[in-house]
């Protein structure tokens, strides 16, 4: 059977349900990325990332954590799964830290390259500095921003990926919007951090 | 509106809401302003990050154990396709076999003795209720071959009926009073099952 363009995740569910292989690869190849990205930014492990997409889809196979489509999309469901894998390892591996640096194994993204080597060198910086500051996030709001800011998932699929109300969903990304511009500032005006200091007594 | 209550309301950059405060407040436009820097450079990010992607062996690996799955769920399919069908039949041959085993046995005629003169035959069961045989039954051995079953209701003359062919051991055979070979006592063989407008079994006639 040939895939159409039109198929929604709900049809390619149900066929791939029925045995439908191209519905299957039709589904993967069109969620795989988003995934992908999120495990890796969320461990900074591509090896990790790797293992945590192959999960998910076998997962979704095996139909063990049930998904329903009155609670959300698929797309917020495969999402949670990712989440909770990405963090049953970082709880096993070690506490809740925001990344300092990414994987050495080449999984985070190249920028891109302009024709303009100024504006490009400007544009590496300004993606550079935003991507560091991004990973350096708190896991709470780091994952917000990469669901909501970087794969465009809107509030209610967020919701359902993080397990929470829409509510805290638009509260975290407002703060993690925040933290971010306050982690650029510093980056790109250092002094500005440190005159903003308050002093404080010391008490020895 | 004060700053306060303007950010509290966590009011989207691309949206329209709070446009007043934001013209009265130079403090809260500026920083307004670096909100959406933020969203511009968020979504120049998203561009680059959507080039990533799980490497080729993932798929390969995810379609390997759909593969496996859908084979493993064909076999279950099947196996559950003819369960319900080899269930039904051995269910109505258990039924067919334990009516023919219940009723009567007649006497084999004396016709097909001598048809069969060379074979060992075995002799007829006779049940305790051998009262109950009367030359009448006999008679009810009909023109078309079917013999009734003494248990049961007879058959109105205005009652619809239904014949079914099921497969039941030549030895049920005996249970009606018809000879049988010793040597093909376990084979199958094929009759006829008259079925009453009730469902039930009213008469018996073996093809052969």
């Amino acid at each position: 059977m040939s895939q159409r363009p039109e198929d929604t995740d709900q049809e390619l569910l149900a066929r791939l349900r029925n045995g439908d292989e191209q519905a299957f690869v039709a589904l993967y190849r069109r969620r795989q990325g988003a995934i992908y990205r999120f495990a890796l930014h969320m461990s900074g492990s591509a090896s990790l990332a790797e293992d945590i997409a192959q999960e998910v889809f076998l997962t979704l196979l095996r139909n063990e954590w049930g998904f329903d489509p009155e609670r959300g999309t698929l797309s917020g469901y495969l999402f949670g799964i990712a989440r909770k894998l990405v963090l049953r390892h970082l709880e096993r591996s070690r506490p809740d830290v925001a990344l300092e640096t990414e994987s050495d194994e080449g999984g985070m993204p190249e920028l891109a390259v302009n024709q303009d080597p100024l504006a490009e060198i400007t544009q590496r910086e300004t993606l550079d500095a935003l991507r560091r500051a991004v990973v350096t996030l708190p896991r709470r709001y780091r994952e917000v921003v990469l669901l909501c800011d970087l794969e465009e998932v809107d509030y209610a699929d967020a919701a359902v990926a993080l397990g929470c109300p829409i509510g805290t969903v638009r509260s975290r990304l407002h703060r993690a919007r925040a933290l971010l511009l306050d982690k650029l500032n510093q980056e790109r005006h250092p002094r500005h951090g440190v005159q903003r200091l308050k002093p404080v007594r010391c008490e020895l | 509106m004060n700053c306060q209550e303007f950010w509290d309301s966590m009011p989207e950059p691309g949206a329209g809401s709070g446009l007043e405060h934001l013209q009265q407040c130079a403090e809260c436009a500026h920083r307004m302003s670096g909100r959406r820097r933020l969203l511009a450079e968020l979504a120049t990010l998203r561009e680059e990050w959507r080039r990533v992607e799980a490497p080729e062996r993932v798929e390969e690996s995810v379609v390997a154990a759909f593969r496996s799955q859908a084979a493993f769920g064909r076999v279950r399919a099947l196996r559950h396709s003819w369960m319900p069908l080899f269930a039904w039949a051995s269910a109505a041959a258990f039924l067919v076999a334990l009516a023919l085993m219940l009723v009567k046995p007649h006497q084999p005629p004396a016709a097909n003795h001598a048809t069969r003169p060379g074979g060992v035959e075995l002799a007829a069961i006779q049940p305790a209720n051998s009262a109950l045989d009367t030359g009448a039954e006999e008679d009810d051995a009909s023109a078309d071959g079917f013999i009734p079953l003494p248990n049961a209701q007879r058959i109105e003359p205005s009652e619809s009926v239904n014949v079914v062919r099921v497969e039941v051991p030549r030895s049920a055979m005996l249970a009606v009073g018809l000879p049988v070979s010793a040597d093909r006592v376990s084979e199958l063989v094929e009759a006829d099952v008259m079925l009453g407008s009730d469902g039930l079994a009213r008469a018996v006639r073996f093809v052969e």
